[in-house]
């Protein structure tokens, strides 16, 4: 084709088919459902608890509606009482235990998975029970264990112990919640690596045998390499899910002994609904989203590393 | 914005009168065109918020619904179930948003605090006509009156007693207690391993300070004043019952659900329990007493806080607010009040209708005889109350898990609450 050609050709697109796209309507409609979804049910609470927590709403300003804008008072009562220090640090000592060994027990389990052994697919259904299982009875059945005269009291005395009470000490409160937790999110954690390991090729490892990498060579250089974005995911979300965490707490332990268990989804309740103060509860609900995006920004900085 | 805002209430006043349905109206017409009388009929609608869920209980407010719309043909009840935890700040949303329910069904520590937000009617005028009013016990009186206006009127009350064992107690060779001393004597040989002399809920909910409540103002205690010796020594008798090991750590955790439970499965040999949880006792087949909340010393009488809900009539429109009004009257004609008072496993707020329910019911006595210095909760702080409640939990939570005495843990409490009072 001629230079000629070529312009004459080019010309001839420009002249029938203007250059100018045409607006497709059809993938912003497929987008819409979900756009307005998430204006209607998640922008626009946040953004009004945004809002909330800069006014002073109590039972008397809430209904008459006036609310008067005051600042940062709310988020200065917020960080003024040592209730919710403790809350922050009990929220970051929750997640962090939880997903440690969630993570590190569904990776094992998952690593079992993948070899042959019978009854695997019963075993595999049994092992979803914690996830399938409803909180309520998740966390009653736990209070129950952990109660004085409970399950583990009793194997404790078995093998020689005292019993301890554990969810009426404020040392040992909150340790036994994260055991409920653990028990409750390593299932997630288990059947997204399990199936994340399913999708590593089968020759990569046939390759490495013949190679004469053995297993934990194997494990170590091709699975976890291979899996780090399905286990980012995973990390990512169940840490979202773990700081989030509130029936749990709130039905082992309310909040106590003497306060030693809340988290902060629990104190914003516990603000927010018994006192009855929405500003200040907004505030400290604000402040915990303020935390999710500090542990997002960590976990992003260690996936670009 | 006012504009806006009266606009709206209009609205919704507007739309709480709801017209009869159009075949009703056709059925309406004809009948009143056989009888050769025209009538305009509008009917008014009740909605009433309440967070009754026990299978009696809805009997109860069934047959009453239906009894009065019997009697009262132009109005309808409409029942809203609202979770107890969130009556109150679900009802605060409806009145925001101009959609008020006629009545709420509120607790009555709570009355005050929601009559502040200004959403309920001062319904002295009306309520001051009812038989019934000069008849009330004054703590439940004083729990949905302020400042000379009522805020609504108790649908009934309950308290706190001590439940005891009969045979674990004759095992052991006392009688029920009535002073803090025997109280000790009695949890100290009654209790053997794995069955624990008291229970009661020291857990982090209003549940705990209710039930210390009786301990501390039986002691001429106040929660205004939690440094006072009467607080303290109050506590300290709830921290030795634990660290003496006659009652179990496991309080802290214990709703009264649970202590009923402890109870009921023979692992404690008394408990501070109130009166709804009679049938449940009398069910699980233990026999067992009933006596007033032990006092501290012999001659002291005890003061127990008052438990119980009110009906509180919402600001709306004259004609709802009528309807509404007749509503609370029609429950609280004394025949119709026993009714539910048995039915909700009340102790009646009215003194003729509480003795006559001591009279068929001999096992309420001990709860009937306490009611005369029965105090409401929010005479301590007033619609300060949960705030203050908040404070005294963490407290008895502190003291009793150990992280300090019983009169640390109150002066941080006390300090807390000094500056929950002066606020305004």
């Amino acid at each position: 084709m001629s230079r000629s050609e070529l312009s004459n050709a080019v010309s001839f697109s420009q002249e029938h088919q203007p250059r100018k796209e045409r607006f497709h309507f059809s993938p912003y409609a497929f987008v819409l459902p979900c756009a307005l979804f998430s204006a209607a049910l998640l922008l626009y609470p946040v953004v009004n608890s945004l809002a909330l927590s800069f006014r002073q709403a109590t039972v008397d300003t809430f209904v008459s509606g006036e609310m008067p804008f005051n600042g940062l008072t709310q988020y200065q009562a917020a960080v003024a009482d040592p209730v919710f220090w403790r809350a922050v640090i009990n929220t970051v000592l929750f997640t962090a235990f939880s997903i440690v060994f969630q993570f590190v027990i569904g990776f094992l389990l998952a690593l079992l998975f993948q070899f042959k052994f019978p009854l695997k697919s019963v075993c595999l259904s049994l092992l979803l029970i914690p996830w399938l299982l409803p909180l309520l009875t998740s966390a009653n059945i736990f209070k129950g264990l952990f109660n004085e005269a409970g399950l583990i009291n009793q194997l404790l005395h078995l093998i020689g112990g005292r019993p301890i009470p554990w969810l009426a000490d404020q040392h040992f409160a909150l340790p036994a919640t994260i055991v409920a937790n653990i028990w409750i999110g390593f299932p997630f954690n288990f059947v997204l690596l399990y199936a994340g390991m399913q999708n590593i090729p089968e020759e990569v490892y046939e390759a490495a045998k013949l190679d004469g990498a053995d297993y934990w060579r194997r494990v170590t250089q091709i699975t976890v390499p291979l899996l780090k974005p399905v286990a980012l995911s995973v990390l990512m979300l169940g840490t979202v899910y773990t700081v989030k965490v509130f029936d749990l707490v709130w039905i082992m332990t309310g909040g106590g002994p003497a306060n030693s268990t809340h988290l902060l989804s629990t104190y914003a309740y516990q603000v927010g609904f018994s006192i009855l103060n929405f500003g200040e509860a907004a505030a400290i609900a604000t402040l915990m989203v303020l935390l999710l995006l500090v542990l997002n920004l960590f976990r992003l900085l260690m996936q670009q590393r | 914005m006012k504009t806006n805002s009266t606009e709206l209430s209009y609205l919704a006043r507007k739309e709480r009168v709801t017209k009869p349905r159009r075949d009703h109206l056709v059925l309406l017409a004809l009948a009143t065109f056989n009888l050769g009388i025209i009538s305009v009929s509008a009917e008014t609608t009740v909605e009433v918020v309440h967070y009754f869920n026990v299978e009696g209980q809805l009997q109860e407010l069934a047959q009453i619904q239906k009894d009065f719309e019997q009697a009262n043909s132009d109005i309808k009840i409409k029942y809203t179930y609202v979770p107890f935890g969130e009556l109150v700040s679900r009802t605060l949303q409806m009145a925001a948003v101009h959609k008020a329910p006629a009545i709420a069904v509120i607790d009555n520590p709570d009355v005050l605090r929601v009559a502040k937000s200004n959403i309920l009617k001062d319904i002295s005028q009306e309520v001051t006509k009812l038989p019934i009013w000069n008849d009330l016990y004054p703590g439940p009186k004083k729990a949905v009156t302020s400042d000379g206006k009522a805020y609504g009127v108790p649908v009934g009350s309950n308290s706190l007693a001590l439940y005891y064992n009969k045979k674990m107690l004759s095992a052991a060779g006392v009688q029920p207690p009535n002073t803090w001393q025997q109280l000790s004597d009695v949890a100290t040989k009654t209790a053997q391993s794995p069955v624990y002399g008291i229970a009661f809920s020291a857990v982090n909910t209003e549940e705990s300070t209710w039930q210390w409540e009786p301990f501390l103002w039986s002691n001429g205690g106040s929660l205004r004043d939690l440094t006072s010796t009467s607080a303290v020594g109050a506590l300290q008798l709830w921290v030795d019952l634990v660290s003496k090991g006659l009652a179990s750590k496991d309080v802290l955790n214990w709703e009264q659900g649970d202590v009923a439970n402890q109870f009921t499965a023979g692992r404690a040999a008394t408990m501070v329990m109130g009166p709804w949880m009679l049938d449940a006792v009398k069910k699980s087949g233990i026999d067992f007493g009933i006596v007033p909340v032990p006092v501290p010393k012999e001659g002291a009488k005890p003061v127990v806080p008052l438990g119980g809900e009110c009906w509180c009539v919402l600001k709306g429109n004259s004609q709802v607010e009528a309807a509404a009004m007749k509503f609370v009257a029609f429950t609280e004609q004394p025949d119709r009040l026993r009714k539910i008072c048995d039915a909700f496993n009340y102790i009646s707020s009215v003194q003729s209708v509480a003795k006559q329910q001591g009279e068929s019911n001999p096992e309420l006595n001990p709860f009937v005889e306490q009611m005369d210095a029965a105090k409401a909760r929010s005479e301590d702080g007033g619609a300060k109350y949960p705030e203050i409640s908040l404070a005294t939990r963490a407290a008895i939570q502190r003291a009793i898990s150990g992280q300090g005495s019983a009169e640390e843990a109150l002066q941080e409490s006390a300090a807390k609450i000094k500056a929950i009072l002066s606020k305004n």
